[in-house]
């Protein structure tokens, strides 16, 4: 059910990712003022937009979930909120490579823009544990729900905070009426951007299809009524 | 291919390069890592199915057997 379309979406993906890869290296200019550091710009700002992107589906999956008990739609928010972490790491670490190229530091705890989206991090970091605390698959279903809501709620927040602080450190390439990038340099972007998002849907859809599956041999080995050899994982839901 | 490179800007692997160079090869390395556990898991799956088509097999063989024996007795239950 779940890998439905998957096999055009990886195509997709591919081409996407393929397809912006080359315009970072052979079609977007240098940037005037950075250089070669600025093609960081193109993999760092569509993970940062997808990560936190992410989070917040994950945040309209739970509204589902709470609002019609199905445990499906858990089983997509704590994938979307678990893709974004990943996405969150790949964020923090190509942000401190460009930071230490940049500004010669690979953490500068002044600026607001890295210290709030580590703060966004760690706080989706909890969600595993805040889930594997929980045995009831029940009451972990409703209480994780619970959690991506108030932490999807936040990221917007998070999100027009840093827009209104003050500090100019951190580029703010979109902040002028024009966009501030031109044509080309935009171009590039948007693909990279759309590249990204198809990655991020291409593997949740993927981990979904994973998760049947194993979902489906455990109810098939509980009818045969055959002992479990692997044991199955208890954060994640079972997935039908 | 050729003259497409040609009219690129340069790709400067110095100092800068090397950063740039890293940035993309920790998210490539994270794809590759992502792709891994999920083949793991596939290969998992694939021999847990394996395991229960066999004990499924051997159910099967077991309720024919079952089956035959009851057939078999039957007849002479009628016939006592």
């Amino acid at each position: 059910m779940y890998g439905k379309g998957l096999r055009p979406l990886s195509i997709a993906t591919v081409v996407a990712l393929a397809a912006s890869l080359a315009l970072v290296f052979f079609y977007a200019p240098l940037d005037a003022d950075q250089g070669f550091i600025q093609k960081i710009f193109y993999l760092h700002v569509p993970l940062a937009i997808t990560s936190l992107v992410g989070f917040v589906i994950g945040g309209v999956f739970a509204i589902l979930h709470l609002r019609s008990g199905e445990r499906r739609w858990d089983a997509w928010s704590y994938v979307s909120i678990h893709m974004s972490v990943i996405f969150g790491v790949a964020v923090l670490i190509t942000g401190s490579i460009w930071a230490k190229a940049s500004w010669g530091h690979w953490w500068v705890w002044d600026e607001p823009t890295l210290v709030s989206f580590l703060i966004v991090f760690l706080m989706y970091a909890t969600y595993y544990p805040f889930r594997y605390a929980i045995e009831d698959p029940e009451r972990q279903g409703r209480y994780a729900s619970a959690f991506a809501i108030t932490a999807g709620a936040f990221v917007p927040l998070n999100f027009i905070a840093v827009r209104m602080a003050q500090s100019l450190v951190h580029p703010r390439v979109f902040a002028t009426a024009n966009g501030g990038l031109p044509g080309s340099m935009m171009f590039t972007f948007l693909v990279c951007l759309a590249a990204t998002g198809l990655l991020w849907i291409t593997l949740v859809k993927l981990e979904l299809t994973a998760k049947s599956a194993s979902g489906q041999l455990k109810r098939l080995r509980r009818a045969l009524d055959a002992p479990a050899a692997g044991g199955g994982s208890r954060i994640a839901p079972e997935v039908s | 291919m050729l003259s497409l490179l040609a009219d690129t800007p340069a790709l400067p692997l110095d100092e800068a390069g090397k950063y740039v160079a890293g940035a993309y090869l920790v998210f490539m390395v994270l794809l590759v890592v992502y792709v891994a556990i999920m083949a793991t898991k596939l290969q998992r799956m694939e021999r847990d199915l394996r395991e229960l088509a066999g004990i499924a097999e051997k159910n099967g063989e077991n309720t024919s057997e079952v089956a035959s024996i009851s057939d078999s007795s039957r007849p002479s239950e009628v016939a006592r």
